[in-house]
């Protein structure tokens, strides 16, 4: 037991309050159809293992912490793990136990991948999970079939799961999205300054939400609508 | 009463926290032991026990202190798995309650049967003959020594205090990826602590095992050994790679053990369980409770027997239990993904003795039996798979049937998604990032590089200011893949283009979207380039 051991508490499991359902743009059949499953799960509709996968940006890490925002309000007990950060702690610290929980999201199945310890304990705790009847969410940024995974007990079962492609949004798509968030913060953007800023800044996805935090900021301040010359004067300053 | 107290003082936490805050660090905390100035909570790892450590730690103490007279500390600790253990592993009988209760987390020791559920065995001329590497006639019995120490661990067990007998009842959990998606068994509530549930699974029976030539002499011996437990395909031993049934074989055993003779004592778990329960008894000084209980059961199947490999101590006591169920006619069931002489890390005395029994392979399915497999899934769900779709799924996945039925799945909720009946066209579509191995994770510089090797130019070249048709096209090309396959903004793909402006690469991906409608040859190259940078 390591009670007395100080550790740093180094990952991050918080979840960003604004990666919920209602928030993801779901454009095309696909996303919705990924969405749609995640629901399923949370519904009780469907207790299938789950893989979503899909370029940077896409949105995976959203979809699975809306998941956990839903199990919450559902009063379900669910664990978020982002594996792109696991300092800190063996695969055994994190997933000795999880079966206790209702659901387990597992984010970034590819930071794992060739570690002999981590896909051992993720093998592990996918049975013990189907042992308890619960479900497994995971994600990853490489195709299921290009997963570097040495352990073939695990490869099976990350092929097993039921694996969706979360398509990452078009530009016309990351203008919609930008409009529909802008205006559930109480902001209207045109058109033309949705295109002016996705010809201008990064095209990544969560860069893109995060200007439109700044740009929010910034338009509350100085009470400013969002103009094209407000936003490339907001572009155009440190921060 | 601590629990009270605790409960209350949840109740607390509950009214504060944010459910997300609550759910996730408070929920699977559960009591350990108590005293008059200690209470000890109990979580699933370390992570949980660091985290509520530094985060709720003080004001579960003030919570507890304001409901007491006597000040109280809290200590959190990681829940022993072992208590897993006593989860009644008996698959129908309820276990019988012990008179007294302890905190230990020993396990649930259930008598010896008294009668044996085994039978004369039957002999049966398949099955002999699969048998014939199994090596079936050098069978001898267990060493004296063995016997001794499991004779005088029985008597001290006698001594021992009795268990646990709060364990959890032994519900039996309809689940995993083989169900397709129907009639699981409710979600339960976590209560908090460790639950840990490795009982039979009723979705694997004989009769939803989908027979073909590659796995039916794994049927066949299975079958045989339902019939006749205990008897001279003991232990059996199953082994093949992944995904391909063995799991569900050794259930579908247990299961027909069972509605033979419901009071039967029949355990199923995976090898790592029986490795961290063992870990946890010598830790908590219980390890003749983890030898009882092992060894007074009808049936112990184990799961990928392989993952025993280098763990000598846990080789060692499985040795003892192997070779007591064996003297006591209890009918052993393994699963591996080797043959027992190619297992490494084991060692020889288990290796030899896995062959005593009976061992039998189980070989990928062929296309015929995939297809089966596929028609009797979606059958059972009550889909019209029909067989052009069922052919198209079953070439194209030909490694094991989880993959198989992962497919299948996906290719099913897309039917329910759409509303469209099952076709090759929607199969086609369903699976296409498995089937086409689309992964588009580019770089600007990986595309300069094949663009470059495509157009027989160099990668200066794209960087360069030349203007003639022979650079420039490429280079316009270049920037029209970096804009569609990367998420890099317009400027800094200007800029990776020998600091071009934004505009020029606007530009650029226009022209490119013009010239394929009008240009075979500019259409060509891009699908090329696609296919090469996208798979």
């Amino acid at each position: 037991m390591n009670t007395k051991t100080p550790v740093q508490l180094s990952l991050n499991v918080s979840l960003r309050d604004d990666a919920t359902f209602a928030n993801f743009y779901a454009q095309g059949e696909a996303n919705a159809q990924a969405l749609f499953a995640l629901r399923s799960v949370l519904d009780g509709q469907s207790y299938d293992n789950v893989l979503i996968w899909g370029a940077r940006g896409a949105g995976l890490s959203h979809l699975l912490q809306g998941v956990c925002h839903q199990a919450d309000e559902r009063g379900l007990a669910v664990q978020y793990f982002p594996l792109a950060d696991v300092r800190g702690y063996t695969a055994a610290d994190l997933c000795e136990g999880l079966e206790a929980m209702d659901i387990v999201c597992l984010d970034g199945l590819e930071h794992i991948c060739g570690n002999s310890d981590w896909e051992q304990a993720i093998f592990h705790l996918y049975n013990r999970m189907r042992d308890a009847g619960k479900p497994l969410l995971l994600s990853s940024h490489t195709s299921p079939p290009s997963l570097p995974i040495l352990l073939p007990d695990l490869k099976s079962r990350v092929l097993g799961c039921v694996v969706y492609h979360v398509e990452s949004l078009g530009d016309d798509g990351k203008k919609m999205a930008m409009i529909a968030r802008a205006a559930a913060r109480g902001m209207e953007m045109p058109a033309d300054v949705a295109t002016y800023i996705l010809s201008r800044a990064s095209r990544d996805t969560a860069e893109l939400f995060t200007l439109l935090n700044r740009l929010d900021d910034a338009s509350l301040q100085e009470q400013r609508k969002l103009t094209i010359p407000f936003v490339k004067s907001v572009l155009g300053r440190e921060h | 009463m601590p629990e009270s107290a605790w409960e209350q003082c949840i109740s607390y936490l509950q009214t504060e926290l944010p459910a997300q805050q609550f759910n996730t660090w408070i929920r699977p905390l559960r009591v350990g032991d108590c005293s008059s100035t200690i209470l000890q909570l109990l979580a699933p790892n370390r992570f949980v026990l660091d985290w509520v450590n530094d985060k709720f730690k003080t004001r579960i103490e003030e919570l507890l202190n304001d409901q007491s007279v006597s000040r109280k500390a809290v200590e959190i600790a990681v829940a022993p798995r072992i208590e897993g253990a006593n989860l009644a592993p008996i698959a129908s009988a309820p276990p019988q309650v012990s008179s007294s209760q302890s905190r230990s987390p020993g396990f649930s020791a259930p008598d010896r049967p008294s009668i044996p559920i085994n039978e004369q065995p039957n002999n049966h001329n398949i099955i002999q003959q699969a048998a014939g590497r199994s090596g079936a006639d050098d069978r001898s019995p267990p060493q004296s020594r063995f016997v001794d120490e499991y004779q005088s661990a029985e008597a001290l067990n006698s001594e021992l205090q009795q268990t646990d007998s709060n364990s959890r009842s032994s519900e039996l959990l309809d689940v995993d990826g083989n169900n397709f998606g129907r009639g699981y068994v409710k979600r339960r509530d976590v209560e908090g602590g460790i639950e840990h549930k490795s009982s039979l699974n009723t979705n694997f029976v004989f009769n939803n095992f989908v027979v073909g030539k590659s796995n039916q002499l794994g049927l066949a011996a299975a079958t045989q050994v339902a019939e006749n437990p205990g008897g001279s395909y003991n232990p059996l031993f199953i082994y093949g790679g992944v995904g391909l049934g063995k799991t569900h074989l050794m259930h579908a055993v247990g299961n027909a053990l069972v509605q033979r003779k419901p009071g039967a004592r029949v355990v199923y778990l995976h090898s790592e369980r029986f490795v961290a329960d063992m870990v946890k008894a010598l830790q908590l000084n219980a390890i003749n409770d983890f030898k009882r209980f092992y060894r007074s059961v009808d049936a112990l199947l184990i799961d990928d027997i392989q993952f025993f490999a280098g763990k000598e101590r846990s080789q060692e006591e499985f040795f003892h239990t192997f070779n007591a169920l064996l003297e006591g006619g209890q009918q052993i069931i393994l699963t591996c993904d080797k043959y027992p002489k190619e297992i490494n890390g084991l060692e020889e005395r288990l290796k030899s003795r896995f062959g005593w029994g009976l061992t039998v392979a189980i070989e990928p399915p062929e296309l015929e039996t995939r297809v089966a497999i596929l028609k009797r899934k979606a059958e059972s769900v009550s889909m019209h798979l029909p067989n052009d779709a069922a052919f198209f799924i079953a070439q194209r996945i030909r490694s094991n049937v989880r993959e198989l039925e992962g497919a299948l799945k996906r290719v099913i909720a897309s039917a329910h998604f759409t509303g469209k009946e099952i076709s090759v066209e929607l199969v086609r579509e369903a699976l296409k990032d498995l089937l086409a191995l689309q992964d588009r994770l580019v770089s600007i510089d990986n595309i300069q590089r094949v663009v470059a090797e495509y157009y027989k130019i160099k990668i200066s070249d794209l960087h360069s200011k030349r203007r003639s048709r022979s650079v420039a096209r490429p280079r316009q090309v270049a920037m029209y893949l970096a804009k569609d396959l990367t998420h890099h903004s317009l400027p800094e793909i200007g800029d990776a283009f020998g600091g071009r402006d934004h505009t020029t690469v606007l530009h650029a991906c226009r022209k490119i979207k013009e010239l394929q409608e009008s240009d075979a040859d500019i259409r060509e190259d891009v699908k090329n380039l696609l296919r090469t940078l996208t798979t």
